[in-house]
């Protein structure tokens, strides 16, 4: 932590906020009180739905006065009441970073998107081009300033939001989510960048998951939980006081801190919860561990679905996604393929399910070449889960998409089609929301609605999910992941796409690693994280749990291999 | 990092460099100049010289003009389609094999190259402009800056919804095809693409639409510009040598009629 400038002036003041938005029956938030201080960095932290990007939009006046809804209580920002200074004019005072930043640009080439706020706010040009200069200087992208905002990676993407914001040069930066989406690595970088404005005496709110690097910067932490706030305080006394009761939420923390907690849970820990990996390595180095774990059932699995041979795509005959790319997925292998943003992870993904062909090499799909394969028929054989489940659904209710999916594969039989969306529903449990809408279900249901309508028919043998955990609590990832493991056990092979490293720690057989459309790697996580220039060149970084486990080693502790989840680690402890 | 057809194409051609207004200026005259024609020759003529401008001075990927070719060609056809069907004629002709009635068949020609001119020469203008240039041109002549700004912004939405199209698009075709009849089927999946293509534009226009409030739009009754606008000299050469042309055109068009 370097030059906090925290002072005690409040910058923002909740006093009895209840908030209702409108035409919903219940309030998103309930009671809040709360107060952020000037030059602080606070990390707003709770379950999906719990109210966090209802409370961000009440900082820039969204809510209540585009939105609309109830709002009683009061909420000031820089001594402005919120529900009757024009939103434009907070603007002065409240820069906000949405969670999909390309929604924000206004304009098409970066340098004009940095200048845009500045200019709203009738700034001089001189001090406006000073202001882009010094923004785009901050997030390292001088030289893409002339570049079209939609050719950007996800990453620069997330970094010119970031400097749209920090040009407006408000006393006030709400981040919702900025690195939901980017590769660890970025996300490093964003994290560097955060501490650096709060250093600058900026107050920063941060709403996110990846609260690793984080917990040990952050001055408050604020836990928010169906739209009351549970706790705010520091992020090592809210950790100490009320860490149970974020693990029972499904807030995501760190592993270490997971650790600490469910062995102070048991009175196996004496002293503080540790935040950082340091604090754990100190925490735990009195543990012994058992000398080996019993070793997991490694059988090798020969048959090969998919068979990718040195396969190139080009978008356009310009941009080379993927060069030279192969690989095996063996039946009932669950595979991940990871890497930095743009790396061509996606473009690989629809490959696999046919909507785009290699303009070289060539993928063998269960015997038959790709070019061979039509993308209906394929799609009895893959089921591809999108990130966006939405862009998947055709039906007016959850019980017709199911009955689509098996009209689709040629089931038409009312009583089998019946029995099996009734099983689905009562397998997925969704069945209470059968008659709704499947753009009206919360984004947990209508991940497992996207899972359920591509396997209903019973067909498919490769499942590909594209970033199982984005936009979902740790509660709702883990019960994707227990679906995704029992779909393993019936002998159905998964694919997925994801920038989460504790999942390909805790859940994958192999990894494939990309980095500038080339395949650096493939094979077992454990060796994936062994090598910190194979990390490096993919923009990966390693979990806590893994650097906690190397920490304790280099203190000549003996930690058994193969330690991937909280369980692992606890469980192996004597 | 698809490709898209309906966005600006940043290529430093020398259409591209030519302002903003001079462009808007050109369309519109093209537009007159297309209803002032009375033949289809004088269309054809018209419609060459788009795609001369296409090829040669925006220098346009043939990609893209590819992609974009089933919407700049679609309403055209239609019209071509119906005016054949429908028109009422004395004589008939056959082409490729099949008889058509020559009233119907030239007044479909003509609604084809109209439509077709008029489309053309539109998204000549989205791929070489910076429609935020458009903008500040607007403002330059005394458009006040919302209503300029919601010119760009509709036009700024174009490629997002073209994306959204085709994510919809490739996440039903992965679904594989119901064991509907074909038309109720095709139908069914067009009313789903229209239905999540305005959710999600909605939710994306809306979402836009608070993002710009709270970076402060519309604070003041004006704003500053960073990057101002100037009429170009190949502009004002553009309009000119336009004009000259469709002069040109018509009194060429009428000397035809007339001997």
């Amino acid at each position: 932590m370097t030059n906090n400038p925290a002072t005690d002036k409040p910058l923002v003041q909740f006093d009895q906020v209840t908030y209702q938005h409108y035409g919903k029956p219940t309030p998103a938030l309930s009671d809040v009180n709360l107060t952020v201080r000037r030059g602080t960095f606070t990390l707003l932290v709770g379950p999906s739905g719990s109210g966090k990007s209802t409370l961000c939009m009440l900082l820039n006046g969204i809510i209540p006065q585009i939105l609309g809804g109830k709002l009683n209580g009061k909420v000031t920002v820089d001594g402005q009441d919120v529900s009757k200074t024009p939103v434009q004019e907070l603007a002065k005072s409240t820069g906000m970073l949405f969670q999909d930043p390309e929604w924000m640009f206004a304009t098409l080439k970066v340098e004009d998107e940095v200048a845009f706020g500045p200019e709203n706010l009738r700034r001089t040009p001189s001090e406006i081009l000073d202001s882009v200069e010094q923004s785009l200087n901050y997030v390292s992208m001088e030289h893409l300033r002339n570049n079209l905002v939609w050719a950007l990676s996800g990453g620069q993407t997330q970094k010119l939001g970031l400097a749209s914001v920090i040009a407006m040069s408000t006393p006030l930066i709400v981040l919702d989510e900025p690195t939901a989406n980017l590769d660890p690595v970025t996300t490093h970088s964003v994290h560097e960048l955060i501490i650096r404005l709060r250093d600058e005496g900026r107050s920063v709110i941060l709403v996110t998951k990846d609260l690793d690097e984080f917990m040990a910067e952050a001055d408050d932490m604020i836990l928010l939980a169906e739209g009351r706030v549970v706790a705010q305080g520091a992020p090592r006394e809210v950790v100490n006081k009320h860490g149970n009761k974020m693990l029972e939420l499904g807030v995501w923390l760190p592993e270490t801190t997971e650790i600490g907690l469910r062995l102070k849970a048991g009175g196996h820990l004496k002293k503080e919860v540790p935040i950082t990996v340091a604090e754990a390595v100190e925490a735990f180095a009195d543990a012994r561990f058992k000398s080996s774990r019993p070793s997991e059932n490694t059988e090798r699995k020969e048959t090969v679905l998919v068979h990718a041979e040195d396969v190139e795509f080009a978008y356009g005959n310009k941009f080379k996604a993927l060069r030279g790319v192969s690989f095996d997925i063996r039946q009932g292998e669950i595979v991940a393929i990871v890497g930095q943003n743009g790396a061509g992870k996606s473009t690989l993904s629809k490959l696999l399910v046919g909507l785009q062909k290699p303009t070289h090499g060539e993928i063998t799909m269960f015997g038959r070449k790709s070019r061979q394969w039509r993308v209906q028929d394929l799609a009895t054989q893959i089921a591809l889960v999108f990130q966006n489940p939405e862009h998947q659904f055709l039906c007016d209710t959850v019980r017709e998409e199911l009955e689509y999916s098996l009209l689709a594969q040629g089931i038409d039989d009312k009583v089998i089609i019946n029995q099996r969306v009734k099983n689905m529903l009562e397998r997925l449990e969704i069945s209470d929301t059968s008659d709704s809408h499947p753009f009206s279900l919360s984004a947990g249901a209508k991940r497992r609605l996207g899972v359920a309508t591509m396997l209903i028919a019973g067909s498919a043998r490769l499942l590909i999910v594209d970033e199982p955990t984005y936009g979902q609590d740790r509660r709702l990832t883990e019960s994707l992941m227990e679906l995704i493991n029992n779909l393993r056990e019936e002998g159905i092979t998964i694919l997925m796409i994801t920038h989460d490293m504790r999942l390909v720690d805790a859940h994958i057989d192999r990894a494939i690693v990309m980095a500038n459309g080339q395949k650096i790697f493939d094979g077992a996580p454990d060796k994936l994280f062994q090598s910190p220039e194979l990390l490096q060149r993919a923009s990966l970084r390693t979990t806590t749990l893994r650097r906690l486990v190397d920490g304790l080693r280099e203190r000549g502790i003996s930690v058994p291999d193969g330690l991937n989840t909280v369980a692992d680690f606890i469980g192996a402890m004597q | 990092m698809s490709d898209h057809s309906l966005r600006y194409i940043d290529n430093g051609s020398f259409f591209t460099r030519i302002d903003a207004l001079s462009k808007l200026i050109w369309v519109i005259l093209v537009l007159v100049a297309t209803f002032q024609l009375g033949s289809n020759e004088a269309r054809g003529i018209m419609l060459a010289l788009l795609f001369f401008i296409m090829i040669f001075l925006a220098r346009v990927p043939f990609k893209t003009a590819w992609q974009a070719a089933p919407i700049i060609l679609i309403m055209g056809t239609l019209l071509f389609v119906v005016n054949i069907l429908t028109v009422k004629s004395t004589s008939f002709i056959t082409i490729a094999g099949f008889t058509v009635g020559e009233q119907g068949y030239i007044r479909g020609l003509e609604f084809f190259l109209r439509i077709t001119i008029m489309v053309l020469a539109s998204f000549l203008f989205i791929w070489t402009t910076d429609i935020r240039d458009l903008m500040t041109g607007l403002v330059h002549i005394g458009m006040p800056y919302r209503y300029a700004f919601s010119i760009f912004l509709a036009l700024r939405f174009l490629p997002i919804v073209q994306q959204e199209v085709d994510a919809v698009k490739a996440a039903h075709a992965i679904r594989g095809r119901a064991s509907y009849s074909p038309i109720r089927h095709r139908f069914r999946l067009w009313q789903r693409y229209m239905f999540t293509v305005i959710v999600n534009g909605l939710r994306k226009a809306e979402n836009t639409a608070l993002a710009i409030e709270s970076r402060g739009f519309g604070a003041y009754p004006d704003r500053t510009y960073t990057k101002s606008f100037h009429w170009t000299r190949t502009g004002f050469f553009l309009i000119l040598l336009f004009i000259a042309f469709a002069v040109w055109l018509i009194l060429w068009e009428r000397n035809i009629k007339i001997f």
